[in-house]
């Protein structure tokens, strides 16, 4: 028994619930058998991978189905072993680079060695090349990208590669002239509301209009997350109530609780408490880019039209050194300081204004 | 060594009152004198006739660990010393009085001492440390002769005893045998402590009948304990048990990375054994500077100007050069008192004359003890004796965070700063933040942590908080880029400790600086956050693989939501890992991240520097085994409860699906649904 999510992915392109026009294209396009490099993105949750998995059936048929999980040690030339597990089928592999950190580069031009290397043994019914998915593209080193770059050119007769990310703005632009761009944009929420009635339908529960809204709304265009906030309500309560709360993840919850704590108190003892509480989300896995980011749109609720520009800028320019650092909590903790002197001039200038 | 050297002496001249008269006639008075000691000693000595009595008596010393046995009451020993010897020795103190060491000290050391002296079962253990030269040995061996206590020391054995010049032919199987059957290290000083726990020592001619109050010194550690302290530790508690006397472990602190103290006698070794730790402080640059003028003094008058004394800045300049060591400070007293050494006269103070006179009506003495003041000594170089001075963390961190500030002098007023400048203004700064942070040792990028950690407690303005944090979030910014980040570390933590002290503006002049008190300091929590940050998430890769989703997505996402589902999980690491990482107490407190204190000789972290790979979740080998060995039987570290209360909405784990359960099987079919 697995998730949602999983359970009731589309595995053709056919059968794609949204951006139909779109998957009608990517089935055209290997049609003929054959497909340039591409380069998938758009945002979290938007259906990227699943969309790649049906282009890749598309291509070779329900084999591509069956993945194994595989661990794989390589040795770089600094005699360090990197592991890495990739999940491949007999005719792809996907693997995360970025997994193997710093060395990547060393991943990359490996995999793609052994991958490229071997022919495809029966060209008559299969294709005469094999695909490798790389993920996380935008989260490679540059050395990584340009070693990329060359490897792309080398084995084009033997290996087509498809790469997703996020964002192409932390690709460097010779991959991205190399590569077929697929901008997979994020469902619109009447979008989002269709997927989760079919799911309701196929699990056999009624979903209510307001209730199924209210998902897709919270969840901010997030296919996943609002299947997963669906089957979590699932599990609260049933039959579904349309003003039932839906339920939010512990970190969210926490993230909330220390922007509260912020805003009720600015002095440097509450800095040591905010500070307290970052390093628990940090122990909880929870990336210091994503705790900025919830962090800023909690603390935006509070503040009004003007405001808000400031610290918003603010938020960017200490995300932006959280990517050039090293440690992010240095930077977390100025933003939040930064954060706690703006609104508390604000809110000292806020009285002043109401006694004249 | 300077300090053993001269028991060395004691004993060999106690020696040569002793035998003399039956040598004499034969070998002059510089004989063998030593023919009395053990055969291996004998051949030592007897091979270098020509050599001098002292080195003999040193080459004996080291061929035979027991003989170490040494008298202290012998005080007339420095009596017959000619004008060669080092003053060091000369000078020994031999009553209380004469001691540089803190009174408090001394009474501390000798109250132990008296409690434990007297009582015959059951022996006990004092842990003396404290920078070198400090007067640790020589406090204990004071304290013992006027206490009238045997003194047994350890001398670390010589274990080869190989002689080159002996031709091979005699050098028969058995001799050989004899020589070269050594017992390792450890068992040595076992026997030692055993013996000189039973036996008292030989009774010398002329000898008082001393009392039977024994003590046993080490100061010399065999090797073999650093590389395995356990065996000390096994040694010890065989010793507390059967020993009845004293026995007084001598310990040097160091700043270098892995302090001896901490891992010869770790904190639980000391409460089990009771071991009583008494720590020294580096000598008081006062009670340095009476020492020295009492030396120099009796050298002007018995030299009869072979010497030349010091004047009192200089001696003032060498004690400060010392950084409280006062056994390198006499020894550079000894040195440059020397008449004709072709210094020149004004070579201790070089730089001296360049030293910016602020303001012409101090006087000489006055801007000298504003240069000490300032604790670096940048502006004066010292040429003899100088050493480098360092600081403990705690300090180091101490003087940044404190950040002594001086009043400037009347004159200097007039170069205040525009009025819009004027928030910045600050009062004149009494430590040089960069030498700080060279002088503790350690990385830049550590000791900003440790800044990081500590700095929110004196500060009172939010405001200042911001810049602060802003100096340190850019001096993080400097060393992000690997490339470059040996060259921008010292840029970085100037950076980070300069802005750290400019931003408190509650101390930013010398006469609002009412002290803050005592804070207790912190080890910075981020490397353990981080750590763990790291093998969560490499754990949660391991462990979920079978979502096929990203990092990022499975950690904000599915994980956080699996905690809230009901989902069967594949096996019991699984649900341990939701219930650790996906789930986060949210009432007011936690305190799930202990604060580490940092006390006063902690040194640096020396484990926690591992962090050369930051920023990208480096997958180590190490990690990676360890989880793959914490993965069957489910034990990654819960907090929040082990599988006995999990709550009833988590379903109890499926045996039958559990694939997963056996690790050594690499590849697993795996069915997409």
């Amino acid at each position: 028994m697995s998730l949602w999510v999983d359970k009731y992915r589309p595995t053709s392109l056919s059968k794609l619930d949204y951006h139909k026009q779109q998957a009608a294209q990517l089935k055209n396009l290997v049609q003929c058998g054959d497909f340039p490099h591409l380069l998938v993105f758009g945002p979290s949750g938007a259906g990227k991978k699943t969309r790649i998995m049906c282009l890749l059936r598309e291509l070779y048929g329900a084999g591509v189905e069956k993945l194994r999980i595989e661990h794989q040690t390589i040795t770089t030339p600094s005699k360090k072993k990197i592991e890495i597990s990739t999940i491949a089928s007999n005719y792809h592999l996907e693997v995360n680079p970025s997994d193997a950190g710093n060395s990547d580069r060393v991943v990359i031009q490996e995999l793609l060695k052994t991958v490229a290397q071997s022919q495809q043994l029966e060209t008559s019914t299969q294709r005469d090349f094999k695909v490798v998915l790389l993920t996380e593209v935008d989260k490679l080193t540059k050395d990584a990208q340009h070693a990329l770059r060359r490897t792309m050119e080398k084995y084009m007769s033997t290996c087509r590669l498809i790469l997703c990310c996020n964002s192409t703005s932390k690709v460097i632009s010779p991959i991205r002239s190399r590569c077929l761009a697929v901008r997979v944009p994020a469902p619109s929420t009447d979008e989002i509301c269709t997927v989760l009635f079919n799911v309701c339908k196929k699990e056999g529960l009624s979903l209510p209009q307001e209730l199924a809204r209210k998902i897709a709304e919270k969840s901010g265009r997030n296919l996943r997350k609002a299947l997963l906030i669906c089957e979590a309500c699932r599990v609260q309560q049933y039959p579904f109530s349309s003003d039932q709360d839906l339920p939010e993840t512990d970190w969210e919850v926490y993230v909330k609780e220390t922007a509260n704590a912020i805003v009720s108190q600015q002095t440097p003892q509450r800095l040591l408490e905010v500070r307290g509480r970052l390093y628990e989300l940090l122990t909880h896995c929870i990336p210091p880019e994503i705790i900025m980011k919830s962090l800023l749109s909690e603390l935006l609720n509070n503040c009004d039209g003007q405001l808000k520009g400031e610290v918003a800028q603010m938020a960017a320019h200490y995300e932006h050194r959280l990517q050039l650092g090293s440690k992010a909590i240095y930077h977390l903790e100025a933003f939040v300081a930064k954060f706690m002197a703006i609104y508390k001039r604000f809110m000292e200038d806020g009285l002043e204004a109401m006694m004249f | 060594m300077s300090k053993t050297s001269c028991r060395r002496k004691v004993t060999s001249a106690k020696i040569t009152d002793w035998v003399e008269p039956s040598f004499e006639d034969f070998f002059g008075n510089s004989g063998k004198v030593t023919s009395q000691t053990f055969g291996a000693s004998k051949r030592a000595a007897g091979k270098k006739d020509e050599s001098t009595l002292e080195n003999k008596s040193q080459s004996k010393k080291r061929a035979n660990p027991f003989s170490a046995t040494h008298c202290n009451d012998g005080g007339k020993a420095t009596s017959g010393q000619s004008q060669n010897d080092p003053w060091i020795d000369k000078y020994r103190p031999n009553i209380q009085a004469d001691l540089a060491v803190h009174k408090k000290k001394v009474e501390e050391v000798e109250t132990w001492l008296r409690a434990h002296a007297a009582k015959q079962q059951g022996g006990s253990i004092l842990l003396l440390t404290g920078p070198p030269g400090c007067g640790k040995t020589a406090t204990i061996l004071v304290l013992a002769k006027e206490m009238e206590i045997q003194v047994q020391e350890w001398i670390n054995p010589l274990m080869q005893e190989y002689k080159s010049d002996e031709p091979p032919e005699i050098f028969d199987r058995e001799m050989g045998f004899q020589i070269f059957t050594s017992q390792s290290q450890s068992a040595l000083f076992q026997d030692f402590l055993l013996r000189a726990n039973k036996y008292n020592k030989l009774q010398m001619l002329g000898e008082s009948p001393s009392t039977d109050q024994k003590l046993i010194i080490v100061d010399d550690m065999p090797n073999q304990f650093y590389r395995d302290p356990t065996i000390l530790h096994d040694i010890l508690r065989k010793f507390v048990k059967t020993g009845r006397c004293p026995l007084v472990f001598i310990i040097s602190d160091s700043l270098s990375g892995d302090s001896h103290q901490r891992r010869l006698f770790p904190k639980d070794i000391q409460d089990e054994l009771c071991v009583c730790n008494i720590s020294f402080n580096p000598v008081a640059p006062t009670s340095m500077m009476k020492v020295l003028s009492r030396i120099a003094a009796t050298e002007a008058s018995t030299s009869g100007g072979k010497f030349v004394i010091p004047d009192k800045e200089a001696l003032e300049l060498l004690c400060s050069g010392c950084s409280g060591d006062i056994r390198s400070a006499i020894n550079s007293l000894q040195f440059s008192a020397l008449k004709d050494s072709s210094l020149p006269t004004d070579f201790w103070t070089k730089k001296k004359g360049k030293q910016p006179k602020a303001s012409k009506s101090s006087s000489k003495s006055k801007s000298k003890k504003k240069s000490d003041k300032a604790g670096d000594h940048s502006d004066e170089v010292q040429a003899i004796g100088g050493k480098d001075a360092s600081l403990f963390l705690f300090r180091a961190l101490g003087k940044i965070l404190h950040c002594k500030r001086e009043a400037p002098e009347a004159e200097l007023i007039s170069h205040k700063l525009p009025s819009h400048l004027s928030q910045h203004d600050r009062d004149l700064l009494l430590v040089l933040p960069e030498a700080v942070v060279e002088k503790s040792h350690m990385r830049s990028e550590l000791f900003n942590l440790y800044l990081h950690q500590n700095y929110l407690d004196f500060f009172s303005d939010i405001d200042d908080v911001v810049r602060a944090s802003e100096y340190l979030s850019a001096a993080d910014v400097l060393t992000g880029d690997w490339n470059s980040r040996s060259t921008l570390n010292v840029y970085s933590s100037s950076v980070a400790s300069r802005g750290v002290i400019h931003s408190n503006t509650s101390r930013a002049f010398a006469n609002c600086q009412s002290g803050v008190g005592f804070r207790p300091l912190h080890k910075p929590q981020w490397l353990l956050v981080n750590r763990k940050y790291q093998e969560n998430a490499l754990a949660a890769r391991e462990l979920f693989s079978s979502f096929c989703s990203s990092p990022m997505c499975l950690q904000t996402q599915v994980v956080p939501y699996l905690a809230k589902l009901t989902n069967p999980l594949r096996n019991q690491a699984q649900i341990a890992y939701i219930q650790d990482v996906g789930r986060l107490p949210l009432k007011r407190h936690f305190e799930r991240i202990r604060l580490e204190a940092l006390t006063d000789k902690d040194p640096g972290d020396a484990d926690s520097g591992d962090e050369e790979d930051p920023a990208h979740g480096q997958v180590t080998k190490e990690t990676g085994c360890k989880l793959g060995d914490k993965t069957p039987d489910g034990s990654l570290p819960s907090s929040q409860g082990g599988e006995g209360d999990l709550p009833i909405s988590q379903p109890q784990p499926v045996t039958a699906q559990a694939i997963m359960e056996d690790e050594d099987v690499k590849i697993e079919e795996y069915d997409s649904d």
